[in-house]
């Protein structure tokens, strides 16, 4: 899974664009099971197991990653652009950035702190003050090596460190994509739908059009997740903690999560001795918002990794947790196809 | 040389580091290029690379060619007990930029670890986008105190890492071209005169100085052992970018930036402008009201005091990880330095 993982979170998919992500895990997944592209590029996958469960089971992971589109070219020749998904600029200014088809190498900058006066030294770089520069001197040059609408992303290589860790860029949601390919290259003991999904990062707007056409009695959404185990967030402050397992909500911004499915991976972590949690804030919200009230409602729940630093070009999470998420989903999913 | 055998050799430079203080490896990497051009060369106790070219006689006058080796970084101050490493700063950080930044821990064993500086999520913090503090932040190591310690040491260096890169036409990106690039723009000079050195009639110093970052001090002890009659600053100013105002700030690609000041020397100055005008170098005056901020400011005052000019290549986004500079802004640099030191010392001296 990890290998799969690395390779994923390099690929370049912002929301919108996920075309590179897409044509890479139909390439992994073509000769193993079913599947279909729809209009909004999402791939809905039926992979075949040796029986047909009572219930329709869905698993859901998303394809895309923030990032940064281009939308306008200034005189100078470099670029302004507008974050695609909720990024803190904080996190952008002062890096590589790759930008546009061509994968050209950019900067993201701005005017140097030595010429800012007393409070603006503070403030952080807003997206109206941050450029993106690609080494040209003039518009017209420019014009040359960029359009407008091209994207840009996060410069950023994936690298394993210290205790187990993983930093990348897109682990949100490239994890959920690698873990969802795990299972479609093993047996499964029945028929299991899996959609991976475009634009969650502005809406969740994949994941609605496929549960409409999966029309699943379960789900089971794939994520990371904020993790703020920093050692000044102090109680529920921390929300999760990297290397404490994967993370089960009750309820996050998008979704009140069905009760009985929160007991039930409580339950099967419990019995197996994964470790488990839950967020300790009610923030953040994934696909399961817009699947849950798909049609008249699925009945879901959501298996994330912690994951520090989330969609900033550094994500860190835990190596132990992807893989306790991946044998929690297993079991889980094993207890809802023929659940009563 | 030709432009890509420059960006070769700057890209060598930024990939070594020399946090002020501990500027070894970068040190080392420029010292080995000097010696195509002379034997003399040393590193000295305080991290300055020393190199003497030509022979030093009496009414002969004595240049010191100066850049500065050394680069903003950070510095290891405390071990938390979850593992977490807190850092205080080596030069003038933009704390602006720190968020979720990819850091290498340079450990005094000689291993070179990975961190990510911390960032608090955005539902957790209280007031609006500000800059952080370096007080408010750590690295994350990803490691228990006990495995922490077994690596880091308080007093080590970090700092972002980045792998230099070419942009479009002769600009390129990296870490650290304040002042690499003046480095770099010396060795130039040397290369473009390296027929001529010891038939020059003034005699030279190379002085790769440490610790400019913070506060100028490697320059000060290498401008009192050098003694020279004259020197030259190498350094890095400011190219404008979008949002800055026109008169702060010199254009990139428009050639050197030549220092204009009451703390420098005017007849330097002027001799400076005089040659690129002469010789068709593109070139920029740079106006500074007080001091300049480079090391000049350092060499300027040493002993009895020393005439000295600021030679500056426009730069952007100075002291953070992506400067971009463009290297027909080196060539012209380096072309001004060697002009003078072919022909326009004696007017000076």
């Amino acid at each position: 899974m990890l290998d799969k993982m690395r390779e994923l979170c390099l690929i370049n998919g912002i929301s919108g664009d996920e075309d590179k992500v897409r044509e890479y895990i139909i390439s992994k997944i073509c000769d193993k099971c079913e599947y279909d592209v729809d209009n909004l590029g999402n791939i809905i996958a039926l992979k075949k197991g040796r029986k047909t469960p009572k219930n329709k089971v869905l698993l859901s992971a998303h394809m895309d990653e923030v990032g940064l589109i281009v939308k306008y070219i200034n005189d100078d020749g470099s670029l302004k652009v507008e974050s695609v998904g909720g990024i803190d600029p904080r996190v952008v200014f002062g890096r590589q950035v790759t930008v546009g088809e061509n994968n050209m190498v950019g900067v993201v900058g701005g005017v140097a702190v030595h010429n800012l006066s007393g409070d603006d030294r503070d403030k952080a770089v807003l997206f109206d003050k941050l450029t993106v520069d690609i080494g040209a001197l003039s518009r017209e040059e420019a014009e040359k090596a960029v359009s407008l609408g091209d994207s840009v992303y996060f410069r950023s290589d994936y690298i394993e460190f210290g205790d187990g860790f993983v930093k990348s860029k897109a682990i949100d949601d490239r994890f959920g994509c690698a873990l969802m390919l795990e299972l479609i290259e093993s047996e499964l003991e029945y028929d299991t739908y899996f959609s991976f999904v475009v634009q969650e990062e502005i809406g969740l707007r994949g994941a609605k059009a496929a549960s409409y056409t999966v029309n699943p009695d379960y789900a089971i959404v794939i994520e990371a997740t904020t993790a703020a185990d920093l050692p000044d967030s102090e109680g529920e402050k921390s929300v999760c903690k990297c290397g404490d397992g994967p993370v089960v909500s009750f309820m996050d911004k998008s979704t009140i999560y069905n009760k009985e499915l929160y007991k039930l991976a409580f339950d099967t972590a419990r019995e197996n001795n994964i470790p488990c949690q839950t967020k300790t804030m009610i923030a953040g919200g994934n696909d399961a918002g817009a699947i849950h009230i798909s049609r008249g409602g699925v009945k879901t729940m959501a298996v994330s990794v912690p994951c520090r630093y989330i969609h900033s070009p550094s994500c860190v999470a835990s190596k132990d947790d992807m893989k306790n998420s991946l044998e929690l989903v297993k079991l889980v999913l094993n207890k809802l196809y023929n659940r009563q | 040389m030709n432009k890509k055998e420059l960006t070769e050799i700057l890209f060598k430079l930024t990939r070594q580091n020399g946090v002020s203080g501990d500027e070894f490896c970068a040190s080392k990497t420029a010292a080995e290029l000097l010696k195509k051009y002379t034997s003399d060369v040393t590193v000295d106790d305080f991290g300055n690379v020393i190199a003497n070219i030509g022979k030093r006689e009496e009414g002969k006058p004595h240049i010191m060619l100066d850049a500065h080796i050394d680069e903003i970084g950070f510095i290891v101050t405390y071990i938390t007990d979850e593992g977490f490493l807190k850092i205080s700063n080596c030069g003038g950080i933009d704390r602006r930029l720190l968020l979720a930044q990819q850091v290498e821990v340079l450990c005094s064993n000689g291993q070179k670890i990975i961190g990510v500086i911390t960032s608090t999520p955005p539902h957790l913090e209280s007031d609006d986008k500000k800059a952080p503090k370096l007080d408010d932040i750590f690295v994350d190591i990803g490691m228990s105190k006990e495995n922490a310690q077994k690596l880091v040491s308080l007093g080590d260096r970090i700092i972002i890492s980045n792998e230099p890169y070419t942009l479009l036409g002769d600009r390129i990106t990296s870490k650290c071209l304040d002042d690499r690039a003046g480095v770099v723009t010396l060795i130039e000079t040397l290369d473009l005169l390296k027929n001529e050195l010891e038939s020059l009639n003034c005699s030279l110093s190379v002085v790769f100085s440490s610790q400019e970052e913070t506060g100028e001090r490697g320059a000060k002890t290498a401008s009192y052992k050098v003694n020279p009659d004259i020197a030259i600053a190498v350094d890095v100013s400011f190219a404008r970018v979008f949002g800055d105002s026109k008169e702060k700030c010199g254009e990139m690609g428009k050639g050197p930036m030549v220092g204009v000041s009451p703390s420098l020397s005017k007849s330097l100055s002027n001799r400076f402008i005089q040659i690129a005008k002469d010789e068709k170098i593109p070139y920029q005056i740079e106006v500074m009201g007080g001091t300049t901020g480079t090391n000049a400011d350092a060499i300027g005052v040493t002993r009895g005091g020393i005439k000295t000019v600021t030679v500056s290549i426009p730069l952007k986004y100075m002291h953070t990880p992506v400067e971009v500079i463009s290297i027909s802004d080196i060539e012209n640099s380096a072309r001004l330095i060697a002009e003078f030191l072919r022909n326009g010392v004696e007017a000076d001296a």
